[in-house]
């Protein structure tokens, strides 16, 4: 019954695909399988690191709705708006007619995916947590979108560049990292975070790994008892950090000696292709500090 | 139940007594510990001598003390400023916040982070949120000033009923602004919500200092003219208040301390409402004595709390507002079951 059943689907599956090309079918970031009957035409993105991996994946040209601050490439910001990722509108989702719904897990709010679903619009859930997850992601979505000559390449890309830096510091010794996202208050990372991993990856580890939260308030008085060879500034935008100048305040602290290091914050605190220029600006810059430490 | 004035006079002057050494032990306790472990004599060594060892003299001269003075500043000033509020008021649920200036400084302070002002630094060591925060929380009291007062005189009702009026204003527009902002202003618009002491250094503890001593200064003066307000407002007329001018001083120092204190160290609740509450629980309503008592007890519930908030968790640190009220709470509570009539009788 099922197998015969299963047959039919496929015959039918098939003879769609005739008409508008194959079939597909993958399995999204909470383990659902999306089952499209030709890759998806019309695609809208709940969020903006999706919209810049559906680009990435070559798919850009696909999409008929985004939410606000999709602000990269380019040409996202010209496309129509359905709302922001914490509140979109269903109304204006469902007039996009879209064939495919792309999906942020914990972005979206708790009841999104049930509400989504309720459309009968394939959803497909985006959840990058591991540095791994961004190439593996475009590959999924250009799968989607029958664009796997495009996402392959950048796929590949960025698994051989991740691959490189962690070949090239794998070995290298160890500096200590602060990431500072904002001053006041002073917060961090925690070893869970994404930013965490690009640290690791540059021969680095983050002097708050171990603390509980994702991104918690931090002591001033612990940044000096861990005193870390390297601060890292985050930021907003492209605004330059002068927070970095605070830090003279206490000339015993270690990061003074050449450590005080701006990353542009837009390449490294979005899970996207951008993470690999981050990822290779802060790798080169702690190289710099761990030459300047062998040095003394 | 009824406690002749002898004996309350006399317990007042306990309460300040056993505050007055209660607030040293706490600021000492406070710059002994944190996140790092000095000992007491280390740490001690390093305020004195500027020598503890290692980086102990700039974490005890640098951090800690300009944190913990600035957190006995800033409760003092608002503890004293909800015992006056709460005389002015003659209500039991009057605090600070309640004539808008908790409200007008947190729209101030959405606004400039949502416009941009979070990442460019303003003057004495304060951010442009902190003085879109000062500058908020004073429109919002002066708006709702404005709107309480005609020809005859400003009203208490009025004002109270605008000053809930203005906050939920406030709270709606920041509501809105939130509602369309991205990710990462809502967190800071959040932490900064959250209240906090750990931005605390020397130029904000000066500035902390001039203005919070100002108010901690200026309010005990009107002690009597409070005392006699609780008469009712026209019974002080009487006595030779002049309650209009009285009404604008009180609320002028008001929100001048509170729109400071919110600027720096962000929204702290519970230390203007319950702690001048449990004071007059203890020591009766006099004026001249709850004012003084409420900001020595203020003070040190904000340096207990604070310390509390930099150890717990170390590195991390938990906001401060949950643990005054997670300390005053059951105290509070406590008190009024032993008092049941207390709510009616103020």
């Amino acid at each position: 019954m099922t197998a015969r059943r299963g047959m039919f689907c496929c015959l039918l599956l098939l003879l769609a695909g005739a008409a508008r090309g194959e079939p597909v079918s993958v399995v999204d970031f909470m383990g659902r399988t999306v089952s499209l009957p030709a890759p998806a035409q019309r695609i809208v993105a709940l969020a903006p690191h999706i919209v810049e991996n559906l680009y990435s994946a070559g798919a850009g040209d696909r999409l008929v709705g985004v939410v606000s601050f999709s602000d990269f490439p380019a040409a996202a910001r010209d496309l129509p708006q359905v709302g922001s990722f914490s509140a979109f509108s269903l109304e204006q989702i469902i007039a996009a007619q879209p064939d495919l719904i792309l999906m942020w897990g914990s972005g979206n709010g708790s009841g999104a995916l049930a509400k989504l679903q309720r459309l009968g619009i394939p959803v497909y859930v985006s959840e990058l947590r591991q540095l791994a997850d961004i190439p593996a992601s475009i590959r999924l979505l250009g799968k989607l979108a029958g664009t796997e000559t495009s996402s392959e390449p950048e796929a590949l890309r960025l698994e051989q560049g991740f691959a490189e830096l962690a070949r090239r510091y794998r070995h290298a010794r160890r500096v200590s990292v602060f990431y500072q996202i904002w001053h006041d208050p002073l917060q961090t990372i925690n070893g869970e975070h994404l930013i965490s991993q690009v640290i690791d990856l540059c021969g680095g580890y983050n002097v708050f790994a171990d603390v509980a939260t994702l991104a918690p308030r931090i002591n001033l008085e612990s940044v000096l008892a861990r005193d870390p060879d390297a601060i890292v500034a985050g930021g907003m935008g492209s605004a330059h950090p002068e927070w970095l100048d605070h830090w003279h305040r206490y000339p015993g602290l270690r990061a003074l000696q050449g450590g005080l290091l701006v990353v542009n914050p837009d390449l490294i605190q979005r899970p996207t292709a951008r993470v690999l220029a981050g990822a290779r600006d802060l790798c080169t810059q702690l190289q710099g500090v761990r030459e300047i430490r062998d040095r003394d | 139940m009824i406690t002749s004035i002898t004996q309350r006079r006399h317990r007042a002057r306990q309460l300040l007594a056993a505050l007055a050494v209660l607030l040293p032990v706490a600021v000492l306790t406070g710059l002994a510990s944190g996140a790092v472990s000095l000992g007491p004599l280390q740490a001690l060594q390093a305020l004195l001598t500027g020598d503890g060892g290692g980086q102990a003299a700039m974490i005890v001269q640098q951090i800690r003390l300009p944190r913990v003075l600035l957190a006995a500043v800033m409760g003092a000033t608002l503890a004293m400023s909800g015992a006056a509020m709460q005389g002015l008021f003659r209500n039991p649920l009057a605090d600070p916040s309640l004539i808008g200036v908790t409200a007008g400084a947190s729209l101030g302070a959405s606004l400039l982070i949502v416009l941009g002002g979070g990442v460019l630094q303003g003057f004495v060591g304060l951010t442009l949120v902190s003085l879109g925060a000062f500058v908020g929380g004073v429109l919002a009291v002066l708006l709702v000033y404005r709107l309480a007062s005609s020809e005859n005189g400003t009203s208490v009702a009025t004002m109270l009923l605008a000053g809930i009026a203005i906050t939920a204003l406030a709270g709606a527009v920041g509501s809105l602004l939130e509602f369309f902002t991205d990710n990462e202003r809502l967190r800071q618009i959040s932490l900064w919500k959250m209240g906090g002491l750990d931005g605390a250094n020397l130029p904000r503890l000066a500035l902390a200092s001039v203005v919070g001593g100002s108010v901690l200064l200026a309010l005990p003066r009107y002690a009597l003219a409070l005392n006699t307000l609780l008469l009712g407002e026209s019974e002080a007329r009487h006595l030779g208040i002049d309650v209009n001018h009285t009404k604008l001083a009180l609320i002028g120092w008001v929100a001048v301390g509170v729109g400071t204190s919110v600027a720096l160290v962000g929204t702290i609740a519970f230390v203007g409402l319950v702690v001048p509450h449990v004071v007059r629980l203890w020591i009766g309503p006099d004026h001249r004595y709850l004012l003084a008592a409420s900001a020595l007890a203020g003070a040190t519930l904000l340096v207990v709390a604070d310390t509390l908030s930099r150890v717990v968790l170390a590195p991390t640190e938990l906001p401060v507002g949950i643990i005054t009220a997670l300390i005053g709470v059951p105290f509070f509570i406590s008190l009024l079951r032993q008092r049941h009539h207390y709510g009616m009788q103020t």
